[in-house]
């Protein structure tokens, strides 16, 4: 399990970096907005109003930087405690402008975990190969966390679903109200001059889908639990979310790319079996030279 | 010590996770979130607060969100002019736009639009209604 933590470590601080590089003009365009927009929430309730530009500059330049270092496993126990607290003070800053956001809520609370699994920076990691003494771990290190961020995964989902049955009740698995909110995101962003699904005209035509697709989403939601029950039924039920998403992006052009890419719901697949194969490559040898990943120095037993 | 740490650790993510259930479904947060998206009937029949251009030869353009509102978010944007409807500040949010603009359009119109989604969507049928909240120039 503890090789399993370290790929979750490499493929979600990865994530965070490149999602704050790539989304940093977005998260300094908060600099330019009207203060009477600001309603912080969450971590940043207390705040009176918006804080310093530089701060905010401060945020989006050290996160990206502490989440690759925490990636890299480089000083680990100092660089993932700071790329996960930078990154959810960024996001909820980014939040806290009138509008709520749902795709990096998961993102947020699985790094909070890899933070103080610091056991996750002992394998494949830069402080593994300085410190090859202090990178004693066993197989099952590390597995509390795995199993945590998966109950942090699968409970989002469930979430999302007894949000359906409480807000609309049991009959939003009749198809309306997702044939609604598909045409309303869809006419939204024509009329707000974004990029609209092309595929959402022939969607809305085929009527009879809109229920099935409807309970496949609400047994998804529902059924998210069961994943935890068994490591199979985890396997399927990741795959499924993962196409879940996959269908949201084709007809409403809303990409969760945290779910999407299956990061999030990396902890119920068996993602340490990648390594040897990404160990093959160009790019994974150079990185097995350098962590020695493959090396029978690797203090790994599991 | 790691067998507890293993049972309590899920038990623990499992308590945080789902703890906006004791919260109002429709009181939302971050990052402990309630995800209320997608959850209400939104109808079939939606007002749309929107900001369109007009060009020199009289046709209505549509604004990229970064123009109304400076942002690429579409959901900001949507919520900008919203807001700015609602408060009676169209007339700000129009000088603003114009400002972003600039030519070739003549000129901004804050409004709303009233449209029927499905009709829209599949037949492409225009707007039920149009009220128009505010109308500047843009200046070269």
């Amino acid at each position: 399990m503890i090789k399993r933590l370290a790929v979750l470590r490499i493929l979600m601080f990865t994530y965070a970096a490149i999602w704050t590089t790539v989304r940093a003009p977005h998260l300094l365009d908060t600099t330019d907005l009207e203060s009477i927009r600001f309603d912080p929430i969450g971590p940043l309730w207390f705040l009176q109003a918006p804080v310093p530009d530089g701060l905010v500059l401060v945020l989006v330049v050290v996160t990206p930087l502490a989440a690759a270092l925490a990636a890299l496993g480089w000083r680990y126990r100092l660089t993932a405690p700071l790329a996960a607290f930078s990154f959810l003070m960024i996001t909820t800053y980014r939040n806290s402008w009138g509008q709520l956001f749902h795709t990096e809520n998961l993102a947020s609370l699985q790094l909070i975990v890899l933070a103080i699994a610091t056991v996750a920076g002992s394998v494949w990691s830069l402080d593994a190969r300085r410190h090859p003494s202090r990178a004693r771990a066993s197989a099952d290190d590390g597995r509390w966390a795995v199993d945590a961020m998966a109950v942090l995964a699968v409970g989002t989902y469930f979430l999302a679903g007894v949000a359906k049955v409480r807000i609309s009740g049991w009959d939003w698995v009749s198809g309306d109200t997702l044939l609604h909110q598909v045409t309303f995101d869809n006419v939204r962003k024509e009329l707000l001059g974004d990029p609209s699904s092309p595929l959402a005209a022939w969607f809305v035509g085929q009527t009879w889908l809109m229920a099935p697709a409807a309970v496949a989403s609400m047994i998804l939601e529902l059924g998210a639990p069961l994943a935890l029950l068994h490591r199979r039924v985890g396997q399927v039920w990741a795959l499924a979310a993962v196409g879940f998403h996959l269908g949201v992006l084709v007809l409403m052009y809303i990409m969760f790319p945290y779910h999407l890419l299956a990061i999030g719901l990396a902890p119920l697949l068996p993602v340490e079996n990648l390594a040897p194969r990404l160990a093959r490559t160009t790019v994974g040898r150079a990185w097995t030279r350098h962590f020695r990943l493959a090396s029978s120095t690797s203090p790994v037993a599991g | 010590m790691r067998s507890r740490l293993r049972r309590l650790a899920p038990a623990l993510a499992a308590v945080l996770v789902l703890s906006p259930l004791v919260r109002v479904a429709e009181s939302d947060t971050y990052p402990l979130s309630t995800y209320p998206m997608f959850t209400a009937d939104r109808g079939s029949i939606h007002d749309f607060a929107t900001v369109v251009g007009v060009d020199g030869a009289g046709a209505v353009v549509r604004l990229s969100p970064e123009v109304i509102a400076g942002t690429d978010e579409v959901v900001l944007a949507s919520v900008t002019v919203e807001r700015a409807v609602a408060r009676d500040r169209a007339e700000g949010l129009c000088e603003a736009v114009a400002a972003r603009a600039g030519r070739p359009l003549t000129e901004i119109i804050v409004r709303s639009e009233t449209v029927d989604l499905v009709a829209h969507i599949v037949d492409d049928e225009p707007a039920l209604a149009i009220v128009e909240h505010a109308r500047c120039d843009v200046t070269p």
